[in-house]
C-alpha cells in the first residue's frame, strides 16, 4: 500500500485558508510582502499574520509553507534573513525556495526547506544535489507522467535522503494554471511594463489577445480566434490514478491569486479522488462528477498538462474564465444570532431572492455554499430583499461583520 | 520645484528607480523597499520637495516602476 499522498492548497488571504482547512487540504502554502511569485497581489499576508497562520493549521494538524521563491538582489539578504527567523518563531512547518541564498540561510538556520518549481527540477541527479538542502521538491511542471516515475523510483532506488533523513518527497502540481514559458523563466512581462514575474510581479501578457502581422504585406494572419500564448489551466483529476502510481508524495494545487471558493471547490474534489484511490473507490462516474464541479470556479479550460505527453497547442480560447457559474456581489454581513442560527445581512446591490443560491465568504468564515430557503425583512416573511434592506434568514454556520455575501448564478446570464 | 511621492507599503523592491534616479533613491537593507531620500511620512505617502533638475531621473522612475507607486509632478 502506497502512503497517502498529502494535498497541498494555495492560501492567497485568511478566506482562502480558512477554505483549504474546512475542504481537507494537508498542508497550506502562502506568502508575505514581496519575495514571493504573487507579490504583486494585494491580498498576500504580512510577517504579522505568521502566528495566526500556524494556529490554525496547527488546530487541524496541516502544514504550512512560506514562498520564499522569487529572485534576490542584495537588497533582500537582511529581509530574507528576517522572514526565515520570523517562520521559525512562529513555528510555520517549512519554507518554499528557489534562491540559493535563501535555502542556505534556511538550512543554516535548521528550518525545512522545500524547493520551488523556479528551480524546475527535470532530473534525478538534480533532486540528489537539492537533497543536501531540502526534504520536498516540486518538479518541473513540464515533465511527462513517465518521466515523473523515472524520478520517484531513481530516489528509492538510489536512495537520496534529505537533511531529515528520510527519502525525498517529490511533488507536483495537480490543477490550476500553467505558463506559456517554462515555469519562472519568462520574460515577457519584465520586456513590456518592467515587471518581473520572476518578483512576483508578472502582469500575465500571455493571457491577452494578439494579432500577427506580416510587416511586409500589412496581411493580419489567422489565429482561429485562439489565445496562442495563453494555455488552458492543468487538471489532473481524470488521471489522478495514473499520477498517484507514479510514487509522487505530495500533489499541489496552484492559485494563490484566485478566490477562496475555487480553493473550496478544487481542495473538496482532490481530497475525495486522493481518498477514493486509497481505499479503492476511485471511478470514471466520480471524476466526472468532480470535473461538473471544478468548472464552476475559475478556469481557462483543462487539459492534462505535460503529463500526457499530448501535442503542444491547448491554447485556451477565452480571455478570462470559463467557470460555468459566477458570483454576484450582494451585501455584507451584519451579525449573528447564535441561539437561534440566523444570520443577518445588509444588501448593498442587486437583490436577493428566495430559492437563490448564496456564496459566504470572509476571513474567518472561509467559504459557506447553501440555498435561500426562506427569509425576512424587518420581520416580515419576503420573497425579495431589495437594495438597502437588512435581511436575515437561517444558516447553520457562523456568520460574521466581515462576510461578504454573493448570489451564485450560471455564467451565461451575466453575459447577456 | 518638483514633488515626488512614494506609496512605500507597496513597493515590491526592484530596484529600478535606484538605477534610474540613484540621487533620490535607495534601497533599505532592512525591509527590501525601496526609500526615497529626504521623503516625510505622511499616512504611508512618502513625499519630498526637490528643485527642477531633478525631474527627469525621477520620472524615468516614476514611468519604469512597475507597480505603479511613484509620482513625479512640476510645481
Amino acid at each position: 500500500m502506497r502512503n497517502k499522498i498529502e494535498l497541498m492548497a494555495p492560501a492567497g488571504g485568511f478566506d482562502a485558508l480558512q477554505a483549504a482547512l474546512d475542504n481537507g487540504a494537508d498542508s497550506i502554502y502562502f506568502g508575505v510582502d514581496q519575495l514571493n511569485m504573487r507579490a504583486r497581489a494585494t491580498m498576500n499576508f504580512t510577517l504579522g499574520d505568521l502566528e495566526e497562520i500556524a494556529e490554525r493549521c496547527n488546530e487541524r494538524g496541516v502544514k504550512s509553507y512560506l514562498t520564499l521563491n522569487a529572485i534576490i538582489y542584495n537588497h533582500d539578504l537582511s529581509l530574507i534573513k528576517t522572514v526565515i527567523n520570523r517562520v521559525k518563531e512562529a513555528g510555520i512547518s517549512a519554507i518554499i525556495a528557489s534562491d540559493q541564498a535563501v535555502i542556505g540561510y534556511a538550512k543554516s538556520q535548521d528550518v525545512d526547506v522545500h524547493i520551488s518549481t523556479q528551480l524546475n527540477v527535470t532530473n534525478i541527479e538534480t533532486v540528489k544535489f537539492y537533497s543536501l538542502f531540502a526534504n520536498v521538491m516540486v518538479l518541473s511542471r513540464e515533465l511527462s507522467l513517465r518521466q515523473v516515475k523515472e524520478i520517484c523510483e531513481g530516489v528509492v532506488k538510489e536512495d537520496v535522503r534529505g537533511p531529515n533523513g528520510e527519502l525525498v518527497k517529490i511533488e507536483v502540481f495537480g490543477h490550476g494554471a500553467l505558463c506559456m514559458a517554462v515555469s519562472g523563466k519568462c520574460y515577457l512581462s519584465l520586456h513590456t511594463t518592467n515587471s518581473s514575474a520572476n518578483r512576483g510581479a508578472c502582469v500575465q501578457n500571455c493571457r491577452r489577445k494578439y494579432k500577427v502581422i506580416d510587416l511586409e504585406d500589412g496581411h493580419e494572419l489567422e489565429l482561429d480566434n485562439e489565445y496562442i500564448m495563453s494555455p488552458k489551466d492543468l487538471c489532473t483529476i481524470d488521471f489522478l490514478d495514473q499520477l498517484a502510481d507514479t510514487g509522487i508524495s505530495v500533489l499541489k494545487i496552484e492559485g494563490r491569486g484566485r478566490a477562496p471558493e475555487y480553493v473550496a471547490t478544487t481542495i473538496k474534489c482532490y481530497r475525495e479522488a486522493i481518498d477514493s484511490i486509497a481505499n479503492g473507490t476511485y471511478s470514471k462516474e466520480l471524476v466526472k462528477e468532480w470535473m461538473s464541479q471544478l468548472e464552476t470556479v475559475y478556469n481557462r479550460g483543462f487539459w492534462g498538462g505535460y503529463f500526457l505527453g499530448q501535442e503542444l497547442g491547448e491554447w485556451t480560447d477565452s480571455s478570462g474564465s470559463k467557470a460555468t457559474v459566477k458570483k454576484v456581489f450582494l451585501g455584507k454581513g451584519m451579525h449573528y444570532y447564535s441561539k437561534a442560527k440566523i444570520g443577518q445581512f445588509k444588501i448593498e446591490a442587486q437583490q436577493l431572492k428566495v430559492g437563490d443560491s448564496i456564496l459566504i465568504t470572509g476571513p474567518t468564515t472561509g467559504v459557506i455554499e447553501t440555498t435561500i430557503e426562506s427569509m425576512r425583512v424587518e420581520d416580515k416573511d419576503v420573497d425579495i430583499a431589495q437594495r438597502g434592506s437588512e435581511v436575515t434568514f437561517s444558516i447553520d454556520q457562523v456568520i460574521r461583520a466581515s462576510d461578504k455575501l454573493y448570489k451564485v448564478v450560471p455564467a451565461e446570464e451575466i453575459n447577456d | 520645484m518638483v514633488i515626488i511621492t512614494h506609496q512605500r507599503e507597496k513597493c515590491i523592491g526592484c530596484n529600478y528607480c535606484v538605477e534610474l534616479a540613484y540621487d533620490r533613491w535607495r534601497m533599505s537593507k532592512k525591509d527590501g523597499k525601496a526609500t526615497l531620500i529626504g521623503g516625510e511620512n505622511k499616512k504611508g505617502f512618502h513625499t519630498t520637495r526637490v528643485e527642477n533638475e531633478e525631474f527627469d531621473p525621477n520620472k524615468r522612475a516614476a514611468d519604469a516602476c512597475p507597480v505603479n507607486i511613484i509620482k513625479v509632478k512640476m510645481i
